[in-house]
């Protein structure tokens, strides 16, 4: 969609943030590629035997209170991590700038009506819209992913509002609603485009919050079910640890930091190609 | 341009540092150090002695109210606000002689009448009660009267020679009602002030019967968040006194600060299968489940190695109630559990589903230890956690579940351990049905010779072993951890938090 | 075009509306999900008659709906009711946790203040040079740290290096207000890092757009110093937009210390909320989420007001 402003040249700065986001990301991402098919030990077999083994070449990461591999289960947990996150954004997203453009764009009762809907859908403890999809659903990836998408949608519906309004006074959007472009064509063709510089920052922040989110709703009993884990849960399972096997702690928190650093560098490349491409 | 710059960084540092350096000046000088603070994960809730069933209500108030019997820390029933009891020989009557020279809180002397009064609120016949007994263990009393001589005499409708230990219920002033807001008892402490999620607050009664208790001026129960924060106030030094850690919180903690210590909990940590649905209805199915697990395996991983092995429905806690024959039934055997699918028809396995209480770390823990171990005999278990309110409400009262991981709490009394399994007790959440041990249920408190009951019991827990009704597991130890700067603590075989007998170390 | 009142009666009649539909989506939420507050506060060892009778004490055993209307009369006479789990009137539990979660707000605001002002001032000055990249990867970093692992992060510092601060020991402010103080501060830290790194964000793009704008461009022409310029025009107009992102930011705070005053044990209104949410306390959860709800939108209001004169095109027509 903006591929002609990108293309045009590459700073050595966006180059900079783009390697460095590739190369967090990509740890990750390989994980999440070999985990599935195939990890050192099962991540779900316990074995009273070997609990709280420190790293050591048998056990790169060391073993859980269970005696499991952590490196195996951090390899499987990449899995849920990324597919929330971003099955979460997705959804978000979609909610988000199908009701947030015509909310800007048409303002009035419809703008009303949305952003009502949307401020009393942030005002609602997250938490208990986990809760009550967890209830009627029961506890499973695909309801997290939903409760999580609806929780964050209001986010970007007002990020796309505001962008909206702005962008809609700019002359060459007056020009084609004089020339009688149909609204719908516009709002996709000429508005969600140039949303897209503020919509990237918002996506990854998005992401990073989605995560640490679902380690929340994790905590609670919420999120991924046990045995299966994500970086969160991880976490949040370790907790109790700390101090006795702080390895627990350290290799989930490093990929999950890998993780969301490596979104945010890739995000601030394309924001500085998209502005100096802009310009 | 420079200047501002450094002007804001100045502005910036200081101001973080008059903050923490504010932070500093915290740390009070003792003084008066003659309190305990005793941390709790369970928000209390009801002060009300009974209405009270929660046991996390119960372990503070305790400290509160006394019954006519009281249960010590070796799980001995003494003599309490009753001097005496004598049964009549069909253990129809119970008369009791109340203690003289007993004061309330509230400062008037305890009497035959507050006797009646409690008693009759606790079995639900006072005027205006519709005969529901709040306090459901004592729904046989028919009618309470003071006699002539100031003794108390209670009737009961079906005969029981178990009802004793249910006499520990808290006896209040006569016509009080305001339990629940302004507690008043004949306990060693008072009640001082309740502040929702964050503490419970008792004084020393200076007027206790028993003299020289209880030692300590002020007694703070701290609700904590859970067992972490909890262990993170007990680093730090705010708290001096906390129960149910698990070993490898414990062990965590500095030696020269807490004394760790450990006691069975009379509690039984159950795989509970229910017995009502398809394949679990298929005893062959339910052994081969009890000879798949290693209960070592799960004690190992949930309470680092610290808790009793159980094969049936009771504690060996229980002393002579528990058979001990019982012991090793089902010891790990995974060749005859797959055995026993292959009979039953499932050679190949089956998809199972544990509902655990998310709440509950180590039955979830426990849920997760179980999962890995049936794999063996091909049972693929998938874990749901729900919260406390939604298991109470689908899995322990809708029984709308496969399986679940809980722990049974009870009264330091047999009776009380295994009337649930009775096929019409609103307890028996497994549905477990056996017309042999419904009998037996009935004909245990009609049995007047204590070693002709124990036989019965033992019955009972031979008959639930031999149903293998659920995966009995273990009785968790209770880890309590104890400031040094205090002694005289003792861990109860029962949810109880006793503060009469604790004092200052040296003192 | 409207006039200003009328702009405010319509946003105050939309805030009234938004509290409505919030109050609803609890009341929907408390018909879907199994429980039952009776149940929860007597555990699993009562019988059914003793639930039965708590629940007829406690009303619960009208019909929900019932119990909303009255839950909704209650709030127009401004009485949000008595929880059932606490005896108490939903009003005083909220006002007891108040201290501990306002004090945690503004003490992390602070924070994000002091600390991602001077930051972005710092970076924007020359942007792409070595001190703005360093900040940035900081701010990055900061921002990827979950709340709970930089509180036991800070649990550990605190009583390892310093053991200086109070971890844990609540103390409240009537008692003693430096002692409220000091136990405020790890956590609120806790909660600043990663809005800090958020605001860093927001006021560094901000103050690097401002100061390419033409205006800006046109006193320098005119001889003012960076400094000057900085001062007069950047930062008051980077100021009008950081007005959003701080409210989102408080926002964010109130309804986002849950994990943080779980882990140090400090009684808020989000453990309060958990609470009531596990208790199935209705009037409770309801007071609270009608009163974070209440906060929550007066800010995006105040936000969309401010948001408005600054930038004309926003207003509505």
């Amino acid at each position: 969609m903006s591929s002609q402003k990108t293309q045009s040249k590459r700073s050595p700065e966006a180059s900079a943030f783009y390697i460095a986001g590739l190369i967090l990301l990509g740890i990750v991402v390989v994980a999440f590629v070999i985990s599935l098919f195939w990890t050192p030990y099962a991540p779900d077999a316990t074995d009273a035997a070997s609990k709280f083994l420190p790293p050591s070449l048998e056990h790169p990461f060391g073993t859980d209170n269970f005696g499991r591999d952590v490196l195996s289960r951090v390899m499987s947990a990449s899995k849920y991590t990324i597919f929330i996150s971003a099955a979460g954004v997705a959804i978000a997203l979609i909610l988000g700038t199908v009701s947030g453009i015509p909310a800007g764009y048409y303002g009035g009762f419809t703008d009303r009506g949305i952003m009502l809907l949307g401020n009393s859908i942030m005002c609602f403890p997250g938490i208990l819209l986990a809760l009550v999809a967890v209830a009627v659903f029961g506890a499973s990836v695909t309801n997290v992913i939903w409760a999580l998408g609806l929780v964050f949608a209001p986010t970007f519906a007002r990020v796309c509002r505001l962008g909206t309004m702005e962008i809609k006074e700019l002359d060459y959007i007056t020009h084609a609603r004089v020339m009688g472009v149909k609204p719908v064509r516009i709002m996709t063709f000429h508005i969600f485009p140039n949303l897209v510089s503020q919509l990237l920052p918002a996506t990854v922040i998005g992401l990073a919050n989605m995560t640490l989110f679902e380690s929340g709703m994790s905590y609670l009993g919420l999120g991924v079910q046990p045995p299966d884990a994500s970086f969160g849960k991880m976490l949040s399972d370790a907790q109790a640890y700390f101090r006795v096997a702080p390895w627990l702690v350290i290799f989930p928190a490093m990929m999950l930091i890998f993780y969301i650093l490596g979104l945010y560098f890739i995000s601030e490349g394309m924001r500085v190609s998209l502005t100096k491409g802009g310009k | 341009m420079k200047r501002f710059i450094t002007k804001a960084v100045i502005i910036a540092a200081s101001a973080c540092l008059m903050l923490s350096g504010f932070a500093g000046c915290t740390k009070k000088a003792g003084n008066a150090n003659n309190y305990a603070v005793v941390g709790i994960t369970q928000e209390p809730g009801i002060f009300d002695p009974h209405t009270v069933v929660a046991a996390g209500d119960e372990e503070i108030i305790f400290n509160i109210y006394e019954g006519l019997y009281k249960f010590d820390y070796e799980g001995n029933l003494n003599p309490c606000l009753a001097t005496d009891v004598e049964i009549s020989d069909d253990a129809s009557v119970y008369t009791f002689t109340i203690r003289d020279g007993v004061k309330f809180h509230d400062g008037s002397d305890l009497d035959a009448a507050d006797v009646v009064y409690s008693l009759k609120r606790a079995a639900g016949l006072l005027d205006g009660q519709d005969g529901v007994a709040l306090v459901s263990e004592l729904d046989s009393i028919s009618d309470v009267t003071a006699l002539s001589d100031g003794r108390v005499q209670v009737t009961l409708e079906a005969s029981s020679y178990e009802l004793l230990s249910c006499f520990t219920t808290g006896i209040i002033p006569e016509n009080y009602d305001n339990c629940q807001a302004a507690p008043v008892g004949t306990g060693p402490f008072k009640f001082d002030s309740y502040t929702p999620g964050q503490s419970v607050i008792l004084v020393k009664n200076d007027n206790y019967w028993v003299h020289d208790l209880p030692y300590l001026d002020k007694v703070t129960f701290k609700v904590c968040a859970d067992m972490d924060a909890g262990l993170t106030e007990l680093a730090n030094g705010s708290i001096d006194i906390f129960p149910y850690l698990t070993p490898d919180r414990s062990n965590q903690l500095d030696e020269t600060k807490y004394n760790v210590l450990s006691n069975g909990s009379n509690m039984v940590q159950i795989f509970a299968l229910n017995n009502a649905v398809e394949p679990l209805n298929d005893l062959r199915v339910r052994q081969a489940i009890n000879y798949a697990i290693n209960r070592k395996d799960v004690i190992s991983v949930t309470m680092d190695g610290a808790s009793v092995e159980l094969t049936t429905a009771m504690s060996p806690a229980m002393g002579s109630y528990y058979d001990t024959s019982l012991d090793g039934t089902f010891d790990q055997d995974i060749e005859k559990a797959k055995a026993l699918m292959a009979e039953a028809g499932y050679e190949n396995g089956f998809d199972l589903t544990c509902t655990v209480p998310s709440s509950y770390l180590i039955h979830v823990n426990t849920a997760v230890e179980l999962a890995s171990e049936l794999k063996a005999i091909g049972i693929n278990m998938e874990i749901k956690q729900v919260d406390w309110a939604t298991w109470l409400d689908s899995v322990y009262a809708g029984r709308q579940y496969e399986t679940t991981v809980i722990a049974l709490t009870s009264d330091y009394a047999p009776y009380d351990v295994l009337s649930r399994y009775a096929s019409t007790s609103d307890g028996n959440f497994i549905n477990y049905s056996n017309s042999e041990v419904d009998k037996l249920l009935a004909q245990i408190p009609l049995t007047a010779d204590v070693n002709e009951r124990t036989a019965l019991y033992h019955q009972v827990l031979g008959l639930l072993t031999n149903d293998a009704c659920s995966v009995y597991l273990q009785d968790p130890a209770t880890i309590t951890a104890v400031s040094t700067r205090l002694e005289g603590y003792h861990v109860y075989p029962m949810y109880v938090q006793d503060m009469s007998q604790v004092k200052l170390a040296g003192n | 075009m409207q006039s200003k009142a009328g702009y405010l009666i319509g946003k105050l009649v939309e805030l009234l509306l938004t509290l409505l539909v919030v109050s609803l989506l609890v009341f929907t939420a408390f018909s879907i999900i199994p429980g039952d507050a009776a149940r929860v506060m007597l555990g699993p060892e009562a019988s059914q008659a003793q639930v039965d009778l708590l629940r007829a004490e406690l009303g619960l055993d009208k019909p929900l709906i019932v119990r909303y209307g009255s839950w909704l009369i209650g709030l127009l006479t401004f009485n949000p009711g008595t929880s059932y789990a606490y005896h108490m009137s939903v009003g005083e539990l909220i006002a007891q946790r108040l201290p501990v979660t306002i004090g945690m707000s503004a003490i992390a605001m602070i924070m994000v203040i002091v600390i991602s002002y001077p930051m972005a001032v710092l970076s924007a000055r020359k942007p792409g040079r070595f001190g703005d990249q360093v900040c940035s990867v900081i701010g990055h970093i900061l921002f990827a740290i979950p709340p709970y692992v930089a509180s036991l992060l800070l649990i550990l510092l605190a009583g390892s290096l310093f053991s200086l601060l109070t971890v844990g020991n609540y103390v409240s402010p009537s008692d003693d207000f430096i002692g409220y103080v000091g136990c405020l501060i790890l956590p609120s830290f806790a909660i600043a890092l990663p809005k800090i790194a958020m605001s860093f964000k927001f006021l560094r793009s901000s103050i690097i757009e401002q100061r390419t704008s033409d205006y800006v461009r046109t006193s320098k022409s005119h001889g003012l110093s960076d400094f000057k310029i900085l001062i007069r025009h950047v930062l008051p107009n980077s100021n009008v937009s950081s007005i959003t992102i701080i409210s989102i930011i408080l926002s964010d705070i109130l309804g986002g210390s849950l994990i943080v005053e779980q882990v140090f044990n400090l009684p808020g209104l989000g453990r309060l909320l958990l609470s009531a949410i596990s208790r199935r306390d209705f009037p409770l959860l309801s007071g609270i989420v009608f009163y974070l709800a209440f906060i929550t939108v007066i800010l995006y209001f105040l936000s969309d007001i401010a948001a408005s004169l600054a930038d004309p095109r926003i207003r509505l027509k």
